[in-house]
């Protein structure tokens, strides 16, 4: 058995050095293999997603086409719906066509609104990217500076403070803190603008070339609309940033500080080097686990963006698919599925080519 | 030097952790105080009981946390709200822990097989989890039991990655090679070193889940999902009260929010607590 391979003692070593790259394991062509395999993976589990999800919504309990047609529809109304739906034909036959239409770009339609769920979600991706990607990036900085900063100060008054604040924003449901933003920000202070949408109610939106708002105002030249729409991301992305940045602050600390313990830092110190190297050895022992746990965190907040849409109706993907689940409106749930596993399955790919370039010590099989 | 787990070595008289550990302590306190509160203290009102002419009454000494649009008394409803919150996240965690631990024991051992599970695991996590869980509960017509599978649904995966990666991390231990190579069958390296190794692990994550189940749990019904009026939730009255909001009565969505947040906090400081006993003990 291949388990109890002599432990790499000098390659482990080494690897808290970044210069280190004689190693066999960080060939080209492992890289390339484990490229390869993840990218059919990611396809292969992306077609597994959506039989997934189509089998899921297909075989509960409920029925879409009475909660559609309301209490009052006749029973002549109800089959004439079905019908209209393809919901009479039998399971497969509505796979295979799903399945088909998938395949040529087809994502079905809405049942309540009639439009394309294709056309519905190009329309409404930019604006949840835009939440997603401001709210990861700034969680991301607040997050690594105060968990490296906590886990260096760890058990000291620093440490304390910091973690108290991490815990805090930990603990708040993010749906809770936007509604306490807005009390705050909005009601109280009067800096923030109404909590409704992304721009004024007046204002119309740009042009549409990236369909990403703030991007088409600036394109277009018209700068109030291009501010609005910055001033009404500001709560939205606080919200999203401080809940975020508290997670991602725990796990820095906690791998930060342990890596301030291990061996090699230890090593380091007893050397004699200086501390900014101590620390920066540190920072790339800890960043495999920093680095998968970003993935997390950023998949999270795709999946979990659907109810901050909902309190600052933002009328983005999430809000629009949640509001789908609400109304039975199956294809909704399906593209919304689609799309996020999508992306889901490409962040962890890019992470898990970046962990195994990073550190060589994980073996994948 | 680090590897070697000492389980009765150190042993401490248990009051010293309470002691060590004081906020944890407080918090689990605070948990089971608000588990038995709604049926072992009398409640001031019917937290199922609106009185058309109290509505929207701010805190005070005879509404602690005033009323909402309807007339209800929110402490009454808080309280009431915590057993079935708690219940579910309960629920749901220990369904959770009881599929996720032994599944993650079982896709750690090194071959083809642990790897394809582990695939298969990689291609569930692509859902977002959150709408697979409000659809699940939504489309089956708001079933408590769905609440639980839901949970169940979102954090099995967690813990069997958790312990998986913790496994693989482990294995490559000294120890571990030593324990192989005096003999030892892998299950006996299973039950004896891995599965003590990852204890602290294990409880850390538990109480986590917890937390993060209540933060569902709220989610759902903040959206209309899962446990709905009349049934008391912190998330059902969140939601009621965000519409309060605007017109500053804060009172009807941040008491509950404030529950919500105090059960998080003390499952988290739990968590804390475990994780800093059980890496202690193991140095």
């Amino acid at each position: 058995m291949s388990t109890a391979t002599p432990p790499e003692t000098t390659a482990r070593d080494d690897s808290a050095v970044p210069e280190s790259s004689g190693m066999a394991s960080r060939s080209p062509a492992r890289l390339v293999k484990l490229v390869g395999s993840r990218l059919l993976f990611a396809v292969v589990a992306l077609f597994a997603v959506v039989t997934l999800s189509f089998l899921l919504v297909s075989l509960t309990p409920g029925d879409p086409v009475q909660v559609i047609a309301g209490d009052l529809a006749t029973e002549e109304q109800l089959d004439a719906l079905r019908t209209e739906l393809g919901l009479d034909q039998s399971l497969w036959a509505r796979y295979v066509d799903y399945i088909g239409a998938l395949l040529s770009g087809d994502l079905g339609t809405s049942y309540y609104t009639s439009t394309s769920v294709a056309g519905e979600i190009a329309d409404r991706l930019p604006a949840t990217l835009t939440l997603t990607v401001l709210s990861m990036a700034l969680a991301v900085i607040i997050g690594i500076a105060v968990g490296a900063a906590a886990g260096y100060f760890r058990s000291r008054w620093q440490d304390r403070i910091l973690n108290s604040g991490v815990g805090f924003f930990q603990s708040i449901p993010d749906f809770f803190l936007g509604l306490v933003l807005i009390y705050a920000g909005f009601f109280l202070l009067g800096w923030a603008p109404a909590p409704v949408g992304q721009l004024d109610i007046i204002q119309l939106p740009p042009p549409s070339v990236t369909g990403f708002i703030t991007i088409d105002a600036i394109i277009a030249g018209q700068w109030s609309v291009a501010a609005s729409s910055l001033g009404h991301l500001v709560l939205p992305v606080l919200t999203l940033a401080l809940v975020y940045a508290a997670s991602f602050a725990r796990i820095a600390r906690s791998s930060i500080g342990s890596a301030l313990n291990s061996q090699q830092v230890q090593y380091a110190r007893a050397l004699g080097l200086r501390e900014r190297t101590v620390l920066r050895y540190a920072l790339v022992e800890a960043r495999s686990s920093v680095l998968t746990y970003g993935g997390i965190v950023f998949v999270t907040l795709f999946g979990g963006v659907a109810i901050v849409e909902t309190v600052f109706a933002w009328e983005g993907l999430g809000q629009w698919a949640l509001d789908g689940i609400l109304g039975m409106d199956i294809p909704v749930v399906q593209g919304f599925v689609l799309v996020a596993g999508a992306i889901t399955l490409t962040v962890y790919t890019l992470v898990d080519i970046a962990v195994a370039w990073l550190d060589p010590r994980i073996s994948h099989g | 030097m680090a590897d070697t787990f000492t389980v009765g070595g150190a042993k401490k008289p248990r009051w010293s952790v309470v002691r060590e550990h004081p906020s944890a302590a407080v918090s689990a306190l605070f948990i089971l105080v608000l588990l038995v509160a709604g049926t072992v203290l009398p409640m001031p009102y019917d937290p199922r009981m609106p009185d058309p002419f109290a509505t929207l009454v701010p805190p005070s000494a005879e509404h602690w946390f005033g009323t909402d649009s309807s007339g209800s008394d929110v402490f009454s409803r808080v309280i009431a709200a915590a057993q079935v919150d708690l219940g579910l996240a309960l629920g749901g965690t220990a369904v959770s822990l009881l599929v996720g631990v032994p599944l993650g024991l079982l896709v750690s051992s090194k071959g083809a097989w642990g790897e394809r599970s582990v695939r298969a695991l990689d291609a569930f996590q692509a859902f977002p989890l959150l709408i697979l869980a409000l659809a699940l509960v939504s489309l089956s017509g708001n079933r408590m039991s769905m609440v639980i599978v839901a949970i169940a649904l979102i954090n099995v995966p967690r813990y069997m990655r958790l312990m998986r990666s913790e496994i693989l991390a482990l294995r490559e231990s000294r120890f571990i090679e030593a324990a192989y190579a005096t003999g030892s069958s892998r299950l006996r390296v299973m039950w004896r070193h891995l599965l003590p190794n990852s204890l602290g692990v294990i409880l850390v994550q538990t109480s986590l889940t917890i937390a993060n189940a209540i933060v569902i749990i709220a989610a759902m019904s903040f959206v209309g999902v899962g446990a709905t009026p009349p049934t008391p939730s912190w998330g059902s009255m969140i939601r009621a009260g965000a519409e309060n909001m605007a017109f500053g009565q804060w009172w009807v969505a941040v008491f509950p929010g404030l529950f919500v947040f105090l059960c998080v906090l003390c499952f988290n400081r739990i968590a804390d607590a475990l994780g800093d006993i059980t890496s202690v003990r193991r140095n």
